[in-house]
């Protein structure tokens, strides 16, 4: 009994310290981002800020274009959750309420656009996109986002549509629901945490992209927040408090996101993996 | 009745016409957004930039790259950082996921702490990891030092071996949660009873993990393994915000080499002759796993 509790006790310790050697990135990310900059540049680090101070944070919306990375990639990120949650939500419709022949085929063309490297699709994006006039545009990189996103989200869906009971529909359309109003009243009520997941999803991927809006904006007041935080690395002295304070902000939605909603996440993300 | 055999053929055309019409939007999507770009860099990759102007060389830029150090450089780099990461992955998940299983309370909430380096985005991440790096200030030289680890202050992404081993390090960190998120979810398949069973026949801790959680596991630690290399293959952001491919081309993975060969030195033909490289290589490992999720299929090749 006392050997298996000291046991128990050496892996809560194992775990507990590679914890906090997995949390500290964003320990030192917020420590750094309320540093003044003198104190950024001491030897040895300080483990807190002595002087603590939000000028990070004011310098970044102040002197830099902060507010308009950040509206670029609201704007961006938005705009591909819905387009791809109306798109994956009549394609996963489709798909378990017809027997469609060509279904097997179709699924397999979805899995594997999944599995295509985005920096060869890009090359001749970028071409296709430089003779449409679309560099700079946030339409060129909500289409990619979404096209992204859609094999997944359908995919998901079509599993949360399936277990919904087909005489639902039937019912609805014997009271005289249309095959629309039908999937309008019943479907998309009753599937309501897999759109969830699937808002979810399409919402992180493009608010994590990076390759794609690297090369299809070139002027700094499109650039998205990962462009845009990133090429402060580029600084000749890198203002590190500032960039910092711009990470933990890039940082708050998507954990915040998280925190409420990692049920719905992890259970999509992890069924398509466990179930097949 | 020779009648009715029709009237329900032709109900079910009218309806598989009108279940493709559901289809049909995503289908479009695809088709304009994904393959005919597709398509076009198959065609790119048969020609090559000269001057201003593009000339039609075939498979000549194949043929190139067989004797380009470059590629076979990159190669060997995006095949050492794939395979570190991934056993890396594996080697980390899997205590964590058994750990994890176990608990009664605060399960949930340790999961989500262990998850945030895969919430975050891959290119803050990085640039974190950067600044931590930092060889004169960064704390991560303070703290290896101050523990006795390393004798001297280190240019973790200065120098070709520290700068892979460093990016693979960052990359374990972000890939880690996933895979074991895989596992975990694989893990409350396993029946409860067969543990219990094997308590009262006094089976140790290890033995209960060779004999009962290992079999149940093996299939999703193949997928879980599969997928997790298709993607660390695929990874750009990490390596692009830490190194861009060097030092002296140290850590340039084929994504990598792919981005600096068409945007840095405008090479599109060559650079869409290695990304197509590098699709056929995913689709090998895609076959793999695609093959796998048919499990009545899986199930016999993995038994």
């Amino acid at each position: 009994m006392t050997q298996n509790r000291l046991l128990n006790g050496a892996v809560w310790t194992a775990m507990l310290l590679f914890l906090g050697v997995v949390v500290f990135p964003f320990y030192w990310m917020v420590n750094t981002s309320l540093k003044p900059m003198s104190e950024v540049f001491q030897s040895p680090p300080a483990f807190y800020p002595s002087h603590w101070t939000l000028a990070g944070y004011v310098n970044i919306w102040a002197t830099r274009l902060m507010g308009r990375y950040f509206l670029n990639t609201a704007v961006i990120s938005v705009g591909s959750t819905l387009l791809a949650m109306v798109l994956s939500a009549l394609a996963a419709y489709g798909f378990s309420r017809f027997r469609l022949r060509w279904e097997q085929p179709l699924i397999l063309v979805l899995l594997l656009t999944q599995m295509l490297p985005g920096t060869l699709l890009i090359i001749p994006y970028f071409q296709l996109m430089a003779k449409l006039r679309l560099i700079n545009n946030y339409l060129s990189l909500i289409l990619a986002y979404v096209s992204f996103a859609l094999p997944f989200s359908t995919w998901m869906l079509v599993g949360f549509f399936r277990s919904i009971p087909l005489e639902l529909d039937e019912a609805a359309m014997v009271d005289g629901c249309s095959r629309v109003g039908a999937f309008w009243r019943v479907i998309l009520p009753l599937s309501l945490p897999g759109l969830v997941a699937v808002a979810i999803f399409t919402f992180l991927l493009a608010w994590n992209a990076y390759v794609f809006a690297l090369v299809l904006t070139t002027d700094p007041k499109m650039f998205p927040l990962s462009v845009g935080i990133a090429n402060m690395l580029g600084e000749y002295q890198v203002v590190w408090n500032e960039m910092m304070a711009g990470a933990v902000l890039a940082t708050l939605p998507v954990f915040i996101l998280y925190g409420f909603l990692e049920r719905y996440l992890v259970q999509g993300i992890t069924a398509g993996a466990v179930k097949g | 009745m020779p009648g009715r055999r029709d009237w329900v053929g032709q109900g079910i055309r009218r309806e598989q016409r009108l279940g493709y019409l559901f289809v049909a939007p995503m289908l479009l999507f695809l088709a304009g957004i994904i393959f005919f770009p597709l398509a076009h860099a198959f065609t790119t990759s048969l020609y090559r930039e000269a001057g201003v102007n593009v000339r039609f060389v075939g498979l000549g830029n194949y043929r190139r790259l067989l004797e380009d150090e470059a590629f076979w450089n990159s190669l060997r780099v995006s095949v050492v950082f794939t395979t570190a990461s991934v056993a890396l992955h594996l080697a980390v998940a899997m205590p964590l996921a058994l750990f994890l299983n176990q608990l009664r309370r605060g399960r949930t909430t340790l999961r989500l702490l262990f998850l945030t380096p895969w919430m975050v985005t891959p290119v803050i991440g990085a640039t974190a990891w950067v600044w931590l790096l930092e060889p004169h200030f960064g704390v991560v030289n303070y703290l290896l030092r101050s523990l006795g680890l390393i004798s001297a202050y280190k240019i973790w992404l200065g120098e070709p071996a520290l700068a892979l081993g460093s990016v693979v390090a960052v990359d374990v960190w972000r890939g880690f949660p996933f895979v074991m998120l895989i596992l975990l979810a694989g893990l409350q398949t396993v029946p409860r009873e067969e543990y219990e069973a094997a308590s009262i026949d006094g089976a140790a801790t290890f033995q209960r993990f060779l004999f009962i959680t290992l079999p149940h596991l093996r299939y999703l630690l193949v997928v879980a393994t599969t997928l997790d290399v298709i993607n660390t293959i695929r990874t750009f952001d990490i390596v692009a915000v830490m190194t861009r491919g060097g030092p002296v081309n140290a850590t340039e993975v084929l994504p990598v080499l792919i981005f600096n060969t068409a945007f840095q030195a405008n090479r599109f033909g060559p650079a869409a002759a290695v990304g197509v490289v590098l699709l056929l290589l995913l689709l090998v490992f895609s076959t793999v796993y695609i093959l796998l999720l048919q499990p009545e299929r899986a199930g016999e090749r993995l038994r």
